[in-house]
């Protein structure tokens, strides 16, 4: 009675690879090797994480609208409340004012300095593109010529597919030629039998009439 | 009837594929038929600068006819050349230059066979692509039979080579894949020829247990024979044996066994013994729970074919047309194109000694029937004999 078996070589893996001992049968083996592989779980991926942590239970805050009228009012107050205290706040905000002008000098040096380069980038694009189009240009007389060399060899198989069609044409004349002559001769060769038996003929008379006449 | 061997080296000391093959198949049909080698002098496939004497020696009363090699190869120049004419649009005299790059050179040789072509009943010549191949078929195609030994390379597109396998009276192949790679190539069905092979033969005598003591080995062990090579695949076995390790923390060892190109990985699991003789190289086969064949490019893996006759399951490279289809046919061998498939088919050898066993008795039966020295003698006999009648 034939032996069959289970086995399970990979603990995580639910696929059994099933084997006949007395039969043993490597492409059947094969294909259940290569779909308990195509069953194991990938390793999870980094984005699969962040996706995770992404859809984590954080409770969403929406903050409730302020009133529209309430907000002005309030903002009035308080700049009267400010009012007596405004040399003190100028005194205190003046040096932030200084670093904001001096980060404001700073981002246009850094856009003026991001435009040269921009620029400097565009002519090295230009360059680049110059030298492509010298590339594809050479590429285009190379496939020019590739496709002259293909042409010129198709030229020649044209010919010699002529040629073969000619010869073709001349052997088929030449045996209608050969076979026409081969007939003739076969009547020539008729005719020559017929005369050289009207000949006998003849000759046999002339016997038959020189007997007569000298009796 | 006599018949002559062509093979680009041939000797004792040379242990390569070809090379042993044929002068296994020399040695074994001497018994039918009047046999003599006519070979060059070399002994270094890389270069095959001049060796061996000129002139005619006698090995295991075989007369071997040596010529000389006129040119060696220069490796770079070679490289250069047939990286160029791989990329490059190309004519025909580009891989005739090819054909004299690669070697050996020896115009003496193909002097010979043209002078004494009538000598000789049939010449045989072995490896497709080399000079003597080459230009030996083009002088007398209608004795030639061709023992290609292809392998799945990027040369064989060449068009020299969609020629000369249109030339030879009858091919002997060692593989179906080989078969219908040259069939697909040059389109020669119509040649005949059969799928022979090499045979094998296991020594007498030898002890495993003496094997293990002599090399200290005491856990069980995989092997792997042959040249230890990045293009044989040995770089991928030791990654994926170390991973297996690491993965299923199993006590196993990779024996390896033979010359070595490669750095070997210091890796307490894996050992080499570097050449051995051939009564421990099929002592440690006995021993070995698999057989290891990670080789991208075979004709045919002699050594696959020595793990069958000893009883061993193999695990293949799956990449490899010819080794994926002997396991197939032979169902003696699992084969693997990931690492994934390496796993599971060496975890299922390895924790199943019941699956071993059965694997190893198909192994030895799929050799008894197509490897044994009778029946590839009776193939060689049976494909003169065939195409002596159509002639």
């Amino acid at each position: 009675m034939p032996k069959k078996q289970e086995i399970d070589a990979k603990d995580n893996v639910s696929e059994k690879i099933k084997i006949d001992y007395d039969n043993i049968d490597v492409k059947d083996i094969m294909a259940q090797i290569k779909k308990r592989i195509s069953l194991a779980p990938e390793p999870p991926s980094e984005q699969e994480d962040d996706q995770t942590e992404a859809s984590g239970d954080v409770p969403y805050y929406t903050p409730e609208p302020i009133d529209e009228g309430r907000k002005a009012r309030l903002k009035k107050i308080l700049f009267k409340m400010m009012k007596p205290f405004s040399p003190i706040i100028k005194l205190l905000v003046y040096p932030i004012h200084k670093e904001l002008r001096d980060t404001i000098l700073k981002l246009d040096e850094t856009n003026r300095r991001l435009d040269f380069l921009y620029e400097k980038q565009s002519q090295q694009f230009q360059e680049i593109k110059r030298a492509i189009d010298v590339v594809d240009g050479k590429v285009n007389n190379f496939n020019i010529n590739t496709n002259k060399r293909i042409d010129a060899a198709f030229k020649d198989i044209h010919k010699i597919k002529e040629y073969t069609r000619l010869l073709h044409a001349l052997s088929h004349n030449m045996v209608v030629e050969m076979t026409k002559l081969k007939i003739e001769e076969e009547n020539i060769k008729l005719k020559a039998r017929i005369m050289e038996k009207d000949f006998e003929f003849l000759g046999r008379k002339e016997q038959a009439l020189e007997k007569e006449i000298y009796k | 009837m006599k018949i002559a061997f062509v093979i680009q080296r041939y000797g004792l000391e040379i242990s390569g594929g070809a090379e042993l093959h044929c002068r296994w198949v020399v040695e074994h049909m001497k018994k039918y038929w009047d046999v003599e080698v006519l070979t060059t002098r070399s002994f270094d496939y890389i270069t095959w600068k001049n060796f061996y004497p000129k002139g005619t020696e006698v090995i295991n009363d075989v007369p071997v006819r040596r010529f000389s090699v006129v040119r060696p190869r220069n490796p770079e120049r070679f490289g250069r050349l047939q990286n160029d004419l791989l990329i490059n649009e190309h004519r025909l005299e580009d891989e005739l230059k090819w054909l004299d790059e690669e070697g050996p050179l020896s115009p003496s040789l193909i002097e010979f066979i043209k002078k004494h072509k009538d000598d000789y009943d049939y010449f045989i010549f072995f490896s497709y692509r080399y000079y003597h191949s080459y230009w030996g078929i083009k002088s007398i195609p209608e004795k030639s039979i061709l023992v290609p030994t292809a392998e799945k390379d990027a040369i064989t597109i060449f068009t020299i080579f969609k020629d000369l396998f249109r030339q030879p009276l009858a091919f002997v192949y060692n593989s179906h894949e080989e078969k219908d790679m040259i069939n697909r190539l040059s389109g020669n069905e119509y040649i005949p020829g059969d799928i022979v092979g090499v045979g094998t033969e296991v020594p007498d005598t030898f002890s495993t247990r003496e094997f293990l003591d002599k090399y200290e080995i005491k856990d069980d062990y995989v092997i792997y024979i042959g040249r230890i090579d990045e293009n044989k695949g040995c770089g991928e076995l030791f990654d994926f044996f170390i991973r297996y390790k690491k993965e299923k923390n199993s006590p196993v060892k990779l024996i390896l066994v033979g010359s070595t190109q490669l750095k070997i990985p210091s890796h307490p699991d894996i050992k080499y013994l570097g050449f051995i003789p051939e009564e421990d190289k099929f002592a440690a086969l006995n021993g070995a729970h698999i057989l290891m064949m990670p080789s991208f490019y075979e004709s045919l893996s002699m050594v696959t074919l020595e793990a069958w006759a000893m009883q061993k399951p193999v695990l293949a490279n799956a990449r490899c047309d010819v080794l994926k289809g002997q396991c197939l046919r032979s169902n003696a061998g699992f084969f693997y194109e990931n690492y994934a498939e390496f796993r599971e088919g060496m975890s299922l050898l390895m924790d199943d000694p019941e699956l071993r066993e059965a694997m190893g008795k198909n192994g030895v039966a799929y050799y008894s029937e197509n490897y044994t020295w009778d029946v590839i003698e009776k193939k060689y006999l049976g494909i003169i004999e065939k195409i002596t009648k159509e002639k």
